[in-house]
């Protein structure tokens, strides 16, 4: 049934979201208005524009009834409108509803409250059998209200002092029970050795078997060691995520009291807080790091949810440094198109639309700075020429048991990984095909050095060869010449 | 010890060819390179002193590496440096540095540490060459 | 002193492809093809009217290096060839111009490796005072490594009549360069024929350093109209009978007069029949209108009003001379 206008759209009682505006196929969205794009799956029998209409409406201004005091608002402005509605390809019953929203919906500075609206009741709604948030395009001047990452890829390399190559890092390991002064151990040895950085894991925060203030103590004189030995600007993820803002506050400050140059927080402690740490950081000349814990629970089915993609969009607004993004061939989750469309967000100034790596719009960053994307979880020292050719140089490559389960110890792993690196660099700056020649670079790499032999020879055959559950949902095809 | 600061720093030393296929490659990109040396290599010692400015309008690497020559010629037993620098927008910032040049001995650092309030230390990491009078180290 | 990797040049390093085997055969044609250097030698030719000596030694050179790489490549002693050269003739012969052909050979036979000149003259080597000229000669040759120095006018390098004059300290680093980095860079000196033979024998460093010269004669009248009806026609305009006439004329009486310059005076004369031709189309406005050939064609009077057909064998004063210098 068409839109109704004038006081037919507002008598008293139930219409069609359609009815009441929501769907509007003409609209051609501001440059100022922030859109969303989801996916839809209609209950049997909605039709997929009144689908899409109603997502329109219970993300904006709608209820289930019609209200008067609709009447003393700019209530058309103020109203959401789904303009297009597309089939998702090889699906029977998904839908990409395209939905914009006036910029001032939205208070200034505050992820929050953006998804209160986008992703607020509307998941729950009923009309709709399942609902995923795939992608959502900023307007610059939205944007521009935003801090964006404290420290940025940029200013982040000038600190450390490290330039043309990825970043090494290695989350301490056993994640839970070992004691502070154990734990300190860890993070010199795998300093010392070569990495860059060492990580608390996203669930060590002040357990009964260590306080948060004994572990920071004890990391702290290994970082400080770890320098001392190399000459390096070195450093550790101290996660400050704790039960309140008052308390993440006080570690963060006993943090920088001791002279880190890092520290970090769980996806899990939420927008508010995340946006609260990024500003403490930049008051603070801190580098942020983010543990994307949590994400997989709404992010990682096809059919609802939200895409990681958006995350990474509101994370590099809230303001983090560092934000854990997939790493194609360890063993998280992830199609290597769809780990670019993340790196793009993350790393670039501009990204153009691009369907077949998940980004349905072009989108000016308005310099808001670049997040360093961080890939851990299965890699090792043998998939070197992999990681660099999927990930490029602004990524920090995590090495956890790559690095601590080396057969002659932490130092020894971290050694060989940053071997590796070296080397790879060092081949694909003199123009070798490092890809095709991998391996062979690594083994001549390995000649010079036994700890690097070593890892290659225990994690040789270590591959993840799962099935991706989040792929793209358009595939590059030629286009037929006439 | 062996200060690990750059890029190759954990492979064998470069040879003056591998040198010139890095340089190339910094070229290359459309970077500029300059040569920089210390004899103060502590991790925080941002400034090093230029040997050059960075050299804008040159095409092949030999003239970089002229320049890396001149300078071990008269500081070859300091730390010499090669960084390269991007001045396209986003990035105005260093895109490579690795060391090419170090002394015969490296002294290294060492850790002095204060007793704070509580368990808490303050560090000082500091770089035993500057020992001695600056002119005077690594003889 | 701990030098790493100072003293590897010839050293193999550990990243390096492995040896080659020896080729038991190499078809030189086939080189040849490959290198490209007959477009390079093709576009010399359509360029440049005659200069046949000239032409001939390029060829001789391309040849030679052709070969040296073959003999590498079959594993034969080689020396380095030294290429350095110098170049002398009068302003307007086609120095610059070979110069720069000169520069894409070497690059084709992988001789240089970028394959560009950079073309410089006394100021921008030497410096005004004390400490200016060694870094100043050094930035030129640090643009230039990789590709081929033209050093124009050479011979104002040296000047023996000023004992504190910093030329020689640009030659000192010059001669140094020119010896220790033939792999990275080849320089050409270039300038009038009697004076570098003065600079040479002042300066036997350089001689010994170069290894071809080559001399480029004057054009003959008949080379200079070619060279004319090129130039018109590059730019697009055409001679009218009148005007081929009067170009004719007009040639060997501007041969006679101080500073000719060869191809150069030609085209200053060129640009003067232009503005004329401009001035005569100008004064001509609202009584035709001009057709496409109008714009292209110069006439015999654009010519005729040079100066140098007034005043038959006067000096000095003609209107179409260039400066030695442009």
């Amino acid at each position: 049934m068409a839109e109704l206008k004038g006081a037919d759209r507002y008598k008293a009682g139930v219409l069609e979201y359609k009815q009441m505006g929501y769907w509007q196929p003409d609209y051609v969205p501001k440059e100022t208005d922030v859109i969303a794009l989801f996916r839809i799956t209609p209950q049997p029998g909605v039709p997929a524009d009144e689908a899409a209409a109603a997502v329109a409406g219970e993300s904006s201004t709608a209820t289930w009834t019609v209200v008067w005091t609709d009447r003393l608002t700019a209530a058309d402005t103020y109203r959401a409108k789904a303009y297009r509605v597309d089939k998702v390809p090889n699906t029977d019953d998904q839908y990409f509803a395209y939905i914009a929203y006036d910029m001032d919906l939205f208070e200034p500075d505050s992820i929050a409250n953006l998804t209160a609206s986008i992703i607020g009741n509307v998941f729950g709604f009923k009309a709709v059998k399942a609902l995923r948030l795939e992608d959502m395009r900023m307007p610059v001047a939205y944007l521009k209200t935003f801090q964006g990452p404290a420290t940025g890829i940029n200013v982040e390399r000038e600190r450390l002092d490290k330039f043309g190559r990825p970043l090494l890092g290695a989350t301490v390991k056993p994640k839970l029970g070992l004691s502070s002064k154990n734990y300190g151990r860890v993070v010199y040895e795998a300093l010392k050795g070569g990495l860059d950085f060492t990580k608390d894991d996203e669930n060590i925060n002040s357990q009964p078997f260590m306080h948060w203030r004994d572990r920071f103590l004890y990391c702290m004189e290994g970082v400080t060691k770890a320098e001392a030995a190399t000459g390096e600007v070195k450093g550790t993820y101290m996660n400050v995520t704790a039960g309140t803002m008052d308390e993440m506050i006080r570690r963060a400050e006993f943090a920088y009291e001791l002279g880190s140059v890092i520290i970090m927080i769980d996806l899990v402690i939420g927008y508010t807080a995340i946006q609260t740490m990024a500003k403490w950081a930049r008051q603070h000349d801190m580098i942020l790091h983010l543990h994307r814990a949590g994400n997989s629970t709404y992010s990682r089915q096809k059919n609802h949810g939200m895409n990681f993609r958006v995350i990474c969009k509101w994370m590099r607004m809230a303001g983090v440094d560092h934000i854990h993004a997939g790493t194609v061939v360890g063993k998280l989750e992830g199609d290597p198109l769809m780990i670019k469309g993340f790196y793009d967000t993350l790393r670039d100034p501009h990204t153009p639309e691009s369907l077949e790596h998940g980004l349905f719009f072009e989108q000016d960053w308005a310099s808001l700075r670049k997040v360093m994307p961080v890939a851990s979880g299965g890699i090792h020292a043998g998939q070197m020429h992999q990681l660099l050719h999927y990930l490029g140089e602004d990524v920090i490559l995590q090495f956890g048991g790559g690095t601590i389960g080396h057969p002659d110890g932490i130092a020894a792993g971290a050694t060989a990984n940053r071997v590796a690196l070296e080397a790879m660099i060092l081949a694909r700056n003199e123009g070798k095909d490092y890809m095709a020649e991998g391996p062979d670079i690594l083994a001549k790499a390995a000649k010079d050095c036994s700890p690097l032999q070593k890892a290659l020879d225990t994690w040789k055959d270590i591959t993840f060869n799962y099935e991706s559950t989040d792929t793209p949902d358009f595939v590059p095809v030629e286009t037929p010449s006439i | 010890m062996r200060v690990t600061q750059g890029t190759f720093s954990f492979l064998p030393d470069l040879t003056d060819k591998q040198i010139k296929a890095q340089i190339q490659y910094a070229l290359d990109q459309g970077w500029a390179l300059n040569v920089e040396y210390t004899d103060d290599p502590h991790p925080r010692n941002t400034y090093w002193e230029m040997w050059c400015v960075p050299m804008f309008d040159t095409k092949d690497a030999a003239a970089v590496l002229l320049e890396v020559n001149e300078c071990r010629k008269v500081y070859g037993n300091m730390y010499i440096k090669v960084n390269s620098f991007d001045n396209s927008r986003w990035r105005e910032s260093q895109s490579m540095s690795f060391i090419v040049n170090r002394p015969k001995e490296e002294p290294g650092f060492g850790v002095a540490r204060d007793a704070g309030p509580g368990r808490s230390l303050r560090y000082r990491v500091h770089s035993y060459a500057t020992d001695k009078p600056e002119g005077a180290r690594y003889k | 002193m701990a030098k790493p990797g100072t003293a590897d040049e010839t050293e193999a390093n550990g990243t390096d492809a492995p040896e080659q085997p020896i080729p038991t055969e190499l078809d030189l044609e086939e080189e040849f093809q490959r290198s490209d250097i007959q477009s390079v030698l093709d576009q010399l030719d359509r360029e440049l009217v005659g200069l046949a000596s000239v032409k001939m030694r390029i060829r001789e050179i391309a040849a030679m290096l052709l070969v040296d790489k073959a003999r590498r490549q079959m594993r034969l002693e080689t020396e380095p060839p030294t290429l350095h050269m110098s170049f002398t003739g009068n302003p307007g012969t086609g120095k610059t111009t070979v110069a720069l052909r000169m520069a894409d050979i070497l690059h084709r036979l992988e001789y240089v490796r970028q394959g560009h000149l950079v073309s410089v003259t006394r100021d921008d080597l030497v410096g005004q005072y004390i400490g200016h000229t060694a870094p100043k000669t050094r930035e030129v040759i640090k643009k230039a490594m990789g590709g081929v120095l033209f050093i124009d006018e050479a011979y104002y390098l040296y000047r023996p009549e000023n004992e504190r004059d910093y030329g020689q300290e640009s030659i000192e680093i010059l001669l140094q360069v020119m010896e220790n980095n033939r792999d990275d860079l080849v320089v050409i000196l270039a300038g009038y024929a009697n004076r570098m033979e003065t600079f040479f024998k002042s300066n036997p460093g350089f001689r010994s350093r170069v290894a071809h010269h080559l001399d480029f004669p004057d054009y003959s009248a008949e080379e200079l109209f070619k060279i004319a009806g090129l130039m018109v026609a590059q730019q697009q305009y055409i001679l009218s009978d009148s005007a081929a006439v009067a170009l004719r004329e007009y040639i060997p009486k501007r041969m006679r007069q101080p500073h000719f310059a060869n191809a150069r005076s030609i085209r200053n004369a060129i640009d003067r029949a232009k503005l004329r031709q401009a001035n005569r189309l100008f004064a001509g406005r609202g009584k035709t209108k001009l057709t496409k050939n109008d714009l292209m064609t110069l006439e015999g009077a654009d010519f005729r009003q040079s100066r140098i057909f007034d005043e038959p064998g006067a000096s000095g004063a003609a209107g179409d001379h260039g400066s030695t210098k442009q």
